[in-house]
C-alpha cells in the first residue's frame, strides 16, 4: 500500500501516525527510495477524487512531505514544478490551508526568484480572492502565514509589483476584507503595515486607511482560557502601529479619531487618544502642523471637563506630543500651535480659581516641559496677562488661582533648565531661560504675597510660599541676595509669626528652608542661622519658651547633610552656655532633644569616617563627664533618669559608630563613666551604692547597648551576669533604673555569650537563687527571667528548647501566673536597644523558632487548665501573637481561631483583646476561609467589643480595632456568609454611632457603610 | 464646552482653607508652642516602660472623657460626599458649609431628640441634581449619625429657583425610603458616598 | 398645653421585631391577630394573646411593604392585602380552622420561614405607576381602595374571588397620595396627598367622582381616619341626662352630619373636619346617590376643630376609636398623645382656645379658631408619653381589642403603635380615661 492511501487511513483514526507516514516518505525522497515523479504520480488519482475532503487530505499530505524533507533533496526546477502544481490546486476550493503550508515549506527548501513570488501572490489573488470565503480559520491562517513570510522576505520585488501594476494595491486590500479571527488579524495588520510603511500608496491611502481602521476601536475579549493568548492589547498596539505608520493617513486619520473622541466609552476615549499621540510622533512636524489646531480645539475640552482623571492624563500627553513634533521643524508652526492654547488659558485665568483655570494650569504645565523654545514662548505669552491679572484681582481666592498657574511654569521651567545642583532637560543654557525677564515681577509678588497677606488666608500664603521655593530652585535664576530674601521671609513666619490653625505655613516654612538648604547651603547658613540661634536664649531664666519652635525648625535642618555638622555644632555650644548660665531643666531637655533630633537624622553622615569625625570628643564625652561628676558642670537636669536616658541616647548613637579601638577604652569606663572612682564602689558592684550613682545605670545601658560585641567588658561576663541579676532585685530601685540594669542583663547575654555558653547562661543564677522555683517566685525575679529570655530569643539558641517549657509551667502558678503570662508581650516585642545596629546578634528565624516552641505547647496545656488559670494561657497566647508577624501565625491559624476568640470574651485585660483582634483581622485578610465557618461567633464577638457595655467597659482602642475588624468581615468573607447578619449588624452599630469617642464613631461609621452594601447587588429586580 | 452639565466650571475651594477640626483644638495645644516634633525621639516601646504593668490602661486614662457630635463632625461625615457631576468634593465646592450645619437640642426634657439642620448651597441657582444632593446628605447622615438625632436637609433660601419644592421632597421620609429602594438612584448615590471616610 | 402625667404604660413589645424600619400595623377585624407591614419586603402576622409572631410572609414583593389590610367578613379564611414600593397590591389568603396557632419563635435574622406558605400568595393588582402608600377595605369588603406616588387612587372590586376589576382611577390630587380611608357608613372615600389636601369621592351612575375637596393644612396630610359609626351611643355623648339644650342640639346636628373625619400632617396639626348636613336631606337614605349628577352628590365638609398641639415634628398617624371615641397621634418625634372630646366648660374655654391657637397655622387660623369658638365641645390630650420608641420615630398608631389574660374588662382596647426600630408596641391606658 502506497503511503498516499496509509495516510488518507491514518489521516481521521491517528493524526500522529498519519505525519509519520509523511515523514516516512520525505526520509525515503531523501534517501532516494522514492522518486519526486513517483510521489506526485500517486496523488494523481486522489486529486481527482470526487471527495472533496480526499483532495484536502491529499494535498495536507503532500504539505506535511515537503515540510519534513530538509534542504537540498529537490532540485531548482523539481521546487518549481512543486511551486506550480501547488499553485494550480489553489483554484481547487478544498485544501488552501495545505497549500499555502507546502508553498511555506518549499520556501524554505530554497529562495525565490522576484517573478515566482509575484506569481505566487497573484495567483492566490485571483483564485482565492477574497480570502474571507474560507470560513475555516484553519484554512486562512496559513494563506497569511505565507503572503507575510513573502512581504517580509521579498520587500522589494513585490514593492517594485505595485510601482508597474496600478490595480494590484486595491485588489491585494480588499483581499483581507472582513477578516475577524484576531490571531488572523494579528498578521493582517503586520502584512498591511509593510506597504503603509514602504510604499508609496498615494491614491490607495484611504482604501488602505479605512482597511485597518474599520477595526478601530478593538472591543475584543479573549476567551478565559484562550490558547493563543492574543490580547485586546496585542490587537490594540498592532493596529495603533498601523495607523501611525504613514503621515498619508493623516487626513482620514484626524477627522475619523475625532470623531470617535466623542464616544461615551471610556475605554474608546482612552484608545483613541492613545493613537492620536502616537500618530503625532510619527506623521512629523510637517503633516502634524496642518492638523495641530484642528486638534487643540477638539483635545482641550477633556482636560477642561476632565471627567476620568487618566483622560485628562492621556490628552495632556497627546498636546505635549504635537509640541514636542512641532519643535522638530520650524517654528512658525509651533508658535501657530501655542497662540491659541496661550489664547484660550488667559482667558481661563480671568476667573480663577475655577475647574478650569486649574486645567490651563496643567495643560501650561505639561506643555511647558516639552522644550526650551515651548517654555519661553508660553511664559511670554502668558505671563504678562497672569500679572496684570494679578494687580487687578479682587479676591485672594483669585491672586491664588493665579499663582497656581504661575507656579506650574516655573516648574515646567525647573524641568527643562534645571536647579542649582544639576542641568535639565534642555542641557545646560540657562542663558536663554525667558523666566530671567520675570524673575523680578515673580520674587516680588511671591514675598510681598507671603509677607503682608494675612495669617487665615493658610491657602494663598502656601502657594506663595511654594513658589518662592521653585523660584529659588531654578538653575541660576535667582541671585544669592534674592535667595537670601526669599530665606528671611520663611525664618519670619516661623519665628514670629503667632500659631494659627494647623500651622500648616510655618511648617512650611521649615521645610521650604531645608529645601533652599538642599540647592544653596551657605546661604541658608549664612542667613537663617544667626536669625535662628538668635532667637535662641543663652537662659531662660525669665522662664519664657518660645524658644520651641524656632529649636524645632532649627534641629529640622540638620537632615540636609551639607549643614548637618555646623547645626550640631551650633547646638551643642548652645547647650553649653545655658548650663554655665544655669538654665532650666526644661530648656536642657529641650537642647539635648534637639541634638538627638539632628543626630537622627544625619545619622548617615555619623557613619562616615568615623576614624577622623570628632563628634565623640566635642560632644559625647564631655556629655558623659558633666553626666557623672558631681560639681558645677553637672546640672540639677541630670539627676533625672529621663534625661540621663536623652545624654544615653545621643552618646550611644555617636558611640556606635566608633572604632574598635574608641569603643574599648570606652568600655572600660562602662561603669565608672571617667569619675575616677574604682568601680567596685559603684553599681551594680557595690549593691549599696549612693543612690545618684543608680541613676546613670541608664547611660551605661546606652554605650553597653552602643559598643561591638567584641570589646572587652569591665569585668568577667558570668560575674556581671550574677551581679546585674541581683542588682535589679533591689527593692529601692526606681523603675527607670531597674528597667535599664534588667536591659543590660539582656543585652550582654545576647551580645557576649559564646553560642555553647549561652546553654548554660542562666545556670549561675538558678544554682545562685534557685531562679525558676514556684515557692520563690515574686515579679521581680519574673522581671529577670524574661530579661535573659529577652537576649537569648533573639539569638533562637537551642537552650530555649528547655527554657520555654519551664517558664510555660509557670503560667499555672495560682499567685504570679498572670504576670508571667504578661511577660511574654515583651519577649518579641520590638526593642529600642536590642538592634542590629547596636550589634546585636539577631537571628533571623527568632520568631519562628519562638512561634514554634511556644504555640502548640500553650494551646495543648490551655486545654488541661484549671477555669482559674485558662485565662493566663490566653494572655500569653496573645502575647505572643501580638508580634508575630503574620505569615508565621498564619500556618497553626485554623488551630488558634477558636482560642482567640475565646480570649475576646476575657474581661478587663484590654492589651491582650486588642493584639487578639489584630491576629484576627490579619487572618480575615489573608485567611478568611478558616474564619468563615465561625462567622456567627466572630461578628457577635467583634459587636460586643465594639460597644461599651457596662460590664465590661472596653477601651476606645480596642472598640476602634473590633469595629476595623468588623469592617473586613464583608469583604474578606462570601456574601452568602455574611448576608443573614446584615440587618442585625447594621441595627447593633448604631450604637457604636453614638459613642462617646470620636475615633470609635468614624471607626463605626466606615464599619457600618460596608455592611450596608452588601445586598444591594442585584437588589432591585 | 458640554452643555449636559448644570455648571462645567464651579468654583474651587482650597483643602487647606476648608473648617477642620484641629484648627480649633490645635491653637494652644502645646504651651510652649512647639509642634512636638521631639515627642517621639523616645520610640513608643522602649525598655524604660516597665513591661510589666498593663500599658493600654494607662494609655487610655482620658478614656471618659466625652466627645460630643458637633457641628465640625456632621461637616465632616458630608464635606467629602463627591459632587454627582464633578470629580470634586461637596466641601470644596462650598455645596455644604460649616456655618450652615446646626445641630438643634431636644424640645422638651423628656425627649432626646436632637435635630440636626443642614442648609446646602447648590453651585448655580437651577441646578437640577440639588435634589440629589441634597438627598446624598440626607442618606449619608442617616447612615452616618445614631437614631436619636433627626436629619433635616434643606437648600439654602434664595439660592436655588425651586427650593421649596426641593426641600418638601428632602424632607418627605416616605419618599426618600423609597429611592432608597431605587437601584439606578442607589447607584449614583454610592458613587456620591464612595469617597467619604 | 399642661403636660399631663403620662397615663399610658408598655404593655408589651411583639417579638420577634423586625430587624428594619417597620411601617403600619393593621388589627385583624375579629381575630386577636395583627399585620405589620416591614421594608424587608415581609410581612409579620403578630397575635395579641401572646404577643409574638405567628407567621413571617415573605417572597411576594420585591420592594418594601407599605401598608395592608384585613378584608372584613371573610367566611373561614383571612384575606390579607399588601401595597408595595414594588407599585403592586397583593393578596394573600390563609385558611384557619383546620391548624390552631401556635407560637412560633424564630432566630433574629432568619428571613425564611417555614410557616410563610401557611399564607397564600393569591393575586397581584398591577397599575399603579409607582410606589403604592395606602390601601384599605371598604367596610362591605365589596371594594379595595389603593393609592400611590402616581397621584392616582386606584378602586378595586372583586368580582369573585380573586377577579378584581378596577372600577375606578381617581386622578385629582397634584402630588403623591398618601392615605385612603372609607366612610364606616356609606361608600365615601378620602384620600389625603402630599399636594396638602383631602378629597372625597362617591358613585356617581356608577362612576366614581370627587365630591369635596378640603384644605386646611398647610402641609403634607399624611392620614386620614373616620369616626366609628354611631360613635354616639359609647363616646362622651352617651350619656344625656342633664344637658342643655345646646349641647343636645349639637348631638343631633352631628347625628345629621354623620361620621367626622380625622386628619393630620406634616404642619404639626390633627384637625377634625365635618359634613354640613343637606337641607331637608336626612342621612338615613344619604347612602343611595341621586339620579342625575347634579351639586346634590358635592359635600361641603369644613374644619370643626384643630386638636391642641402636642407634636412638635411630623405627625405621621392618628386613630379614632370605635368603641371610646378618644382619638390617639403618633409621628417623627416619637411621642404617642391620646386626645378626649368633651363639653366645653366656661373656665376652660379659654385655654383650649389657647391650645388650638397653637396648632393653628397661618391663614386657615382665622377660619380654624371661629370653628372652635362656636362648638360647644373641646378636645383636651388625656394622655401623652415621650420615646414611645426610644428614639425613633413612630410611623403608624391605632387601637385594637385587647387579647391578652391581663384584659381588665370587656371591650378594653390597646394602643398598637409601629416604629422606625422595627418594633410593634403595645400600650395600656389608665381606666380613667379608657374606661366608660
Amino acid at each position: 500500500m502506497s503511503d498516499i492511501q496509509q495516510y488518507l487511513l491514518g489521516y481521521d483514526r491517528n493524526k500522529k501516525e498519519a505525519s509519520a507516514t509523511a515523514q516516512h516518505s520525505a526520509n525515503r525522497l531523501q534517501s532516494g527510495q522514492l522518486k519526486l515523479l513517483r510521489l506526485v504520480g500517486d496523488l494523481g488519482d486522489y486529486f481527482n477524487s470526487e471527495d472533496g475532503a480526499i483532495r484536502s487530505k491529499t494535498i495536507s499530505y503532500l504539505a506535511e512531505v515537503l515540510a519534513a524533507t530538509p534542504q537540498k533533496v529537490l532540485s531548482l526546477q523539481q521546487r518549481n514544478l512543486l511551486c506550480d502544481f501547488v499553485l494550480s490546486r489553489t483554484e481547487d476550493s478544498e485544501g488552501l490551508g495545505s497549500c499555502a503550508k507546502a508553498l511555506l515549506a518549499l520556501e524554505e527548501l530554497g529562495k525565490w526568484d522576484d517573478g515566482r513570488v509575484v506569481s505566487i501572490v497573484e495567483a492566490l489573488l485571483s483564485n482565492t480572492h477574497p480570502l474571507r470565503q474560507y470560513k475555516q480559520q484553519t484554512e486562512r491562517y496559513p494563506v497569511l502565514r505565507l503572503i507575510d513570510t513573502l512581504m517580509a522576505k521579498y520587500r522589494e520585488a513585490l514593492r517594485a509589483h505595485h510601482t508597474e501594476t496600478g490595480d494590484f494595491l486595491p485588489r491585494f486590500i480588499s483581499y483581507f476584507d472582513g477578516e475577524k479571527d484576531p490571531r488572523n488579524l494579528m498578521v493582517v495588520f503586520s502584512i498591511l503595515r509593510v506597504p503603509m510603511t514602504e510604499w508609496n500608496i498615494g491614491a490607495d491611502a484611504q482604501e488602505l486607511f479605512d482597511a485597518v481602521f474599520n477595526y478601530f476601536p478593538i472591543t475584543f475579549r479573549p476567551p478565559p482560557d484562550d490558547p493563543y493568548g492574543i490580547t485586546a492589547q496585542d490587537l490594540k498596539d498592532r493596529l495603533r502601529d498601523c495607523i501611525s505608520s504613514t503621515p498619508d493617513f493623516a487626513p482620514y486619520a484626524f477627522p475619523a479619531l475625532l470623531d470617535k473622541l466623542d464616544s461615551t466609552s471610556m475605554n474608546t476615549k482612552r484608545d483613541v487618544l492613545q493613537t492620536i499621540t502616537a500618530s503625532v510622533n510619527e506623521y512629523g512636524p510637517r503633516t502634524i502642523s496642518l492638523y495641530s489646531i484642528t486638534l487643540w480645539d477638539a483635545l482641550k475640552f477633556e482636560i477642561l471637563n476632565v471627567q476620568e482623571e487618566d483622560i485628562a492624563e492621556e490628552t495632556l500627553n497627546g498636546l505635549a506630543a504635537i509640541a514636542r513634533t512641532l519643535s522638530q521643524g520650524a517654528s512658525g508652526p509651533l508658535n501657530a500651535y501655542l497662540r491659541p492654547i496661550i489664547k484660550e488659558c488667559n482667558e481661563h485665568l480671568e476667573d480663577a480659581p475655577t475647574k478650569q483655570s486649574q486645567a490651563s494650569a496643567r495643560i501650561l504645565h505639561k506643555i511647558a516641559q516639552v522644550s526650551a523654545e515651548v517654555t519661553n514662548i508660553l511664559l511670554a505669552g502668558v505671563l504678562p496677562t497672569l500679572f496684570l491679572l494679578f494687580q487687578n484681582a479682587d479676591t485672594m481666592a483669585k491672586r491664588r488661582g493665579l499663582l497656581e498657574v504661575l507656579i506650574q511654569l516655573v516648574r515646567a521651567n525647573v524641568a527643562i533648565y534645571g536647579d542649582w545642583r544639576a542641568p535639565g532637560a534642555a542641557g545646560d543654557q540657562v542663558g536663554a531661560n525667558a523666566l530671567k525677564e520675570f524673575r523680578g515681577q515673580s520674587l516680588e509678588v511671591l514675598l510681598h504675597g507671603l509677607e503682608s497677606a494675612p495669617a487665615k488666608e493658610v491657602s494663598f500664603r502656601l502657594v506663595c510660599l511654594d513658589g518662592l521655593l521653585q523660584l529659588s530652585k531654578a538653575r541660576q535664576l535667582l541671585s544669592d541676595d534674592d535667595v537670601g530674601k526669599t530665606i528671611e521671609v520663611l525664618q519670619n513666619v516661623i519665628i514670629h509669626e503667632y500659631s494659627y490653625g494647623k500651622d500648616e505655613l510655618k511648617e512650611a516654612a521649615v521645610n521650604g528652608i531645608v529645601d533652599i538648604a538642599h540647592q544653596k547651603p551657605q546661604v541658608v547658613v549664612d542667613k537663617a542661622f544667626p536669625a535662628f540661634l538668635a532667637q535662641l536664649p543663652d537662659s531662660d531664666a525669665d522662664g519664657s519658651r518660645s524658644y520651641s519652635s524656632v529649636l524645632e525648625a532649627f534641629a529640622k535642618l540638620a537632615s540636609e547633610e551639607k549643614i548637618f555638622d555646623t547645626v550640631l555644632l551650633r547646638l551643642k555650644n548652645k547647650f553649653g552656655t545655658a548650663v554655665q548660665q544655669g538654665s532650666s531643666s526644661t530648656y536642657l531637655v529641650a537642647l539635648l532633644s534637639a541634638m538627638l533630633y539632628a543626630l537622627n537624622k544625619g545619622e548617615a553622615k555619623l557613619s562616615q569616617s568615623p576614624e577622623t569625625s570628632t563628634y565623640y570628643h566635642d560632644i559625647a564625652l564631655p556629655l558623659l563627664q558633666r553626666a557623672s561628676s558631681s560639681d558645677s558642670s553637672h546640672p540639677s537636669a541630670f539627676n533625672d533618669e529621663s534625661t540621663l536616658d536623652l545624654v544615653g541616647r545621643i552618646c550611644g548613637l555617636i558611640i556606635r559608630s566608633q572604632t574598635a579601638e574608641s569603643q574599648n577604652a570606652i568600655s572600660a569606663e562602662l561603669y565608672t563613666l571617667f569619675r575616677g572612682t574604682p568601680q567596685s564602689d559603684l553599681p551594680p558592684f557595690n549593691l549599696n551604692a549612693a543612690p545618684e550613682t543608680d541613676k546613670t545605670m541608664v547611660i551605661s545601658t546606652h554605650l553597653l547597648a552602643s559598643v561591638r560585641k567584641e570589646t572587652a567588658l569591665p569585668c568577667e561576663l558570668q560575674l556581671l551576669t550574677t551581679l546585674l541579676a541581683e542588682y535589679a532585685q533591689q527593692p529601692r530601685l526606681s523603675i527607670p533604673v531597674r528597667s535599664a540594669s534588667l536591659r543590660q542583663l539582656s543585652l550582654i547575654i545576647n551580645k557576649y555569650y559564646s553560642a555553647s555558653g549561652l546553654k548554660t547562661c542562666m545556670e549561675p543564677l538558678i544554682s545562685k537563687f534557685d531562679l525558676f522555683s514556684s515557692e520563690k517566685l515574686d515579679t521581680q525575679r519574673i522581671r529577670v527571667i524574661f530579661a535573659c529570655l529577652k537576649g537569648i530569643v533573639l539569638r533562637s539558641s537551642p537552650v530555649l528548647n528547655t527554657l520555654y517549657p519551664t517558664v510555660l509551667s509557670l503560667l499555672s502558678h495560682p499567685q504570679h501566673g498572670s504576670t508571667v503570662a504578661h511577660g511574654f508581650t515583651t519577649l518579641l516585642q520590638p526593642d529600642d536597644l536590642l538592634t542590629k545596629q547596636n550589634h546585636c546578634q539577631i537571628s533571623g528565624l527568632h520568631k519562628q523558632k519562638s512561634f514554634a516552641l511556644l504555640v502548640p505547647n500553650i494551646t495543648q496545656s490551655f486545654r488541661e487548665a484549671s477555669a482559674e488559670t485558662k485565662p493566663n494561657y490566653l494572655i500569653a497566647l496573645s502575647g505572643v501573637l501580638r508580634w508575630m508577624p503574620f505569615d508565621i501565625v498564619v500556618e497553626e491559624a485554623d488551630q488558634l481561631v477558636t482560642l482567640l476568640l475565646q480570649s475576646l470574651d476575657l474581661k478587663g485585660i484590654d492589651i491582650v483583646k486588642e493584639a487578639t483582634i489584630g491576629t484576627l483581622a490579619s487572618t480575615l485578610v489573608e485567611k478568611p476561609k478558616i474564619l468563615e465557618e465561625y462567622s456567627g461567633s466572630l461578628i457577635s464577638r467583634l459587636l460586643a467589643n465594639a460597644t461599651v457595655s457596662r460590664d465590661s467597659p472596653s477601651p476606645a482602642r480596642v472598640r476602634v480595632a473590633a469595629l476595623r475588624c468588623l469592617t473586613l468581615v464583608p469583604e474578606k468573607f462570601r456574601q452568602e456568609t455574611v448576608l443573614p447578619y446584615r440587618r442585625q449588624v447594621v441595627k447593633k452599630l448604631t450604637i457604636a454611632l453614638d459613642d462617646k469617642k470620636r475615633e470609635v464613631r468614624s471607626a463605626a461609621v466606615k464599619c457600618r457603610a460596608k455592611w450596608l452594601e452588601i445586598d444591594e447587588a442585584g437588589d432591585d429586580d | 464646552m458640554d452643555l449636559d452639565k448644570d455648571n462645567a466650571n464651579p468654583t474651587i475651594l482650597n483643602p487647606s482653607d476648608l473648617p477642620s477640626r484641629r484648627r480649633e483644638s490645635n491653637t494652644g495645644k502645646r504651651d510652649d508652642g512647639g509642634s512636638g516634633l521631639f515627642d517621639n525621639l523616645i520610640p513608643r516601646y522602649n525598655y524604660l516602660s516597665d513591661p510589666f504593668d498593663d500599658p493600654v490602661s494607662a494609655s487610655d486614662s482620658n478614656d471618659d472623657v466625652v466627645e460630643n457630635i458637633d457641628e465640625q463632625e456632621i461637616y465632616d461625615l458630608i464635606s467629602t460626599i463627591a459632587d454627582p457631576e464633578h470629580p470634586l468634593s461637596l466641601g470644596s465646592l462650598a455645596v455644604v458649609n460649616l456655618p450652615d450645619i446646626h445641630i438643634l437640642p431636644p424640645i422638651s426634657p423628656q425627649s432626646s431628640v436632637s435635630t440636626v439642620v443642614v442648609e446646602i448651597t447648590p453651585t448655580i441657582t437651577h441646578c437640577s441634581l440639588a435634589t440629589v444632593i441634597g438627598l446624598g446628605v440626607r442618606v449619608r447622615l442617616e447612615q452616618a449619625l445614631p437614631p436619636r438625632f433627626r436629619i433635616d436637609v434643606r437648600i439654602k433660601k434664595g439660592t436655588h429657583s425651586t427650593d421649596e419644592a426641593v426641600n418638601k421632597q428632602l424632607g418627605d421620609k416616605e419618599r426618600v425610603a423609597a429611592a432608597l429602594e431605587n437601584g439606578t438612584l442607589m447607584g449614583v448615590l454610592r458613587k456620591m458616598l464612595s469617597t467619604c471616610e | 398645653m399642661s403636660t399631663p402625667t403620662p397615663m399610658i404604660t408598655r404593655l408589651s413589645t411583639l417579638s420577634p421585631p423586625s430587624n428594619s424600619r417597620t411601617w403600619q400595623t393593621a388589627p385583624h377585624p375579629t381575630q386577636p391577630i395583627v399585620a405589620t407591614a416591614c421594608s424587608d419586603r415581609s410581612v409579620r402576622i403578630y397575635s395579641l394573646t401572646s404577643f409574638t409572631l405567628l407567621h413571617a410572609i415573605t417572597g411576594g414583593h420585591k420592594r418594601s411593604v407599605r401598608s395592608c389590610s384585613w378584608k372584613p367578613h371573610t367566611q373561614g379564611q383571612n384575606v390579607l392585602a399588601t401595597g408595595s414600593f414594588d407599585s403592586s397590591a397583593g393578596i394573600w389568603r390563609k385558611d384557619d380552622g383546620d391548624r390552631l396557632e401556635h407560637e412560633v419563635s424564630r432566630e433574629i435574622g432568619d428571613e425564611e420561614s417555614e410557616d410563610a406558605e401557611e399564607y397564600q400568595f393569591s393575586c397581584i393588582l398591577d397599575g399603579h405607576e409607582s410606589e403604592i402608600k395606602s390601601l384599605t377595605w371598604s367596610p362591605s369588603g365589596q371594594y379595595l381602595a389603593t393609592c400611590s406616588r402616581d397621584k392616582s387612587v386606584w378602586i378595586w372590586e372583586e368580582l369573585e374571588d380573586d377577579n378584581f376589576e378596577t372600577v375606578a382611577v381617581l386622578q385629582e390630587h397634584d402630588g403623591d397620595v398618601k392615605c385612603v380611608a372609607w366612610h364606616p357608613e356609606e361608600d365615601l372615600l378620602v384620600s389625603s396627598s402630599y399636594d396638602d389636601t383631602v378629597r372625597f369621592y362617591r358613585e356617581d351612575q356608577d362612576d366614581w367622582v370627587q365630591v369635596a375637596v378640603v384644605e386646611g393644612h398647610g402641609m403634607t396630610v399624611w392620614w386620614v381616619e373616620f369616626e366609628g359609626g354611631k360613635a354616639d351611643k359609647h363616646d362622651f355623648r352617651a350619656q344625656r341626662e342633664g344637658l342643655q339644650d345646646t349641647q343636645l342640639q349639637h348631638i343631633e346636628a352631628l347625628e345629621r352630619s354623620g361620621p367626622r373625619l380625622a386628619t393630620c400632617s406634616d404642619d404639626c396639626t390633627v384637625r377634625i373636619w365635618r359634613r354640613k348636613p343637606r337641607e331637608g336631606a336626612n342621612t338615613q337614605n344619604s347612602g343611595m346617590p341621586s339620579i342625575i349628577r347634579s351639586a346634590a352628590i358635592d359635600e361641603d365638609w369644613y374644619q370643626e376643630a384643630i386638636l391642641p398641639r402636642a407634636h412638635d415634628r411630623a405627625i405621621y398617624s392618628v386613630s379614632w376609636s370605635r368603641t371610646t371615641g378618644l382619638l390617639v397621634s403618633a409621628g417623627s418625634d416619637g411621642k404617642i398623645v391620646v386626645y378626649k372630646e368633651r363639653w366645653r366648660s366656661q373656665e376652660s374655654n379659654g385655654t383650649t382656645n389657647g391650645a388650638a391657637m397653637e396648632g393653628v397655622e397661618g391663614a386657615d387660623g382665622a377660619a380654624a379658631t371661629e370653628e372652635t369658638e362656636t362648638s360647644p365641645t373641646e378636645w383636651v390630650v388625656v394622655a401623652e408619653i415621650f420615646s414611645a420608641h426610644d428614639v425613633f420615630e413612630i410611623n403608624h398608631v391605632t387601637w385594637a381589642k385587647r387579647a391578652d389574660k391581663g384584659k381588665r374588662w370587656d371591650g378594653e382596647e390597646v394602643v398598637i403603635s409601629t416604629g422606625d426600630e422595627g418594633e410593634v408596641r403595645v400600650w395600656t391606658l389608665d381606666e380613667a380615661v379608657s374606661r366608660l
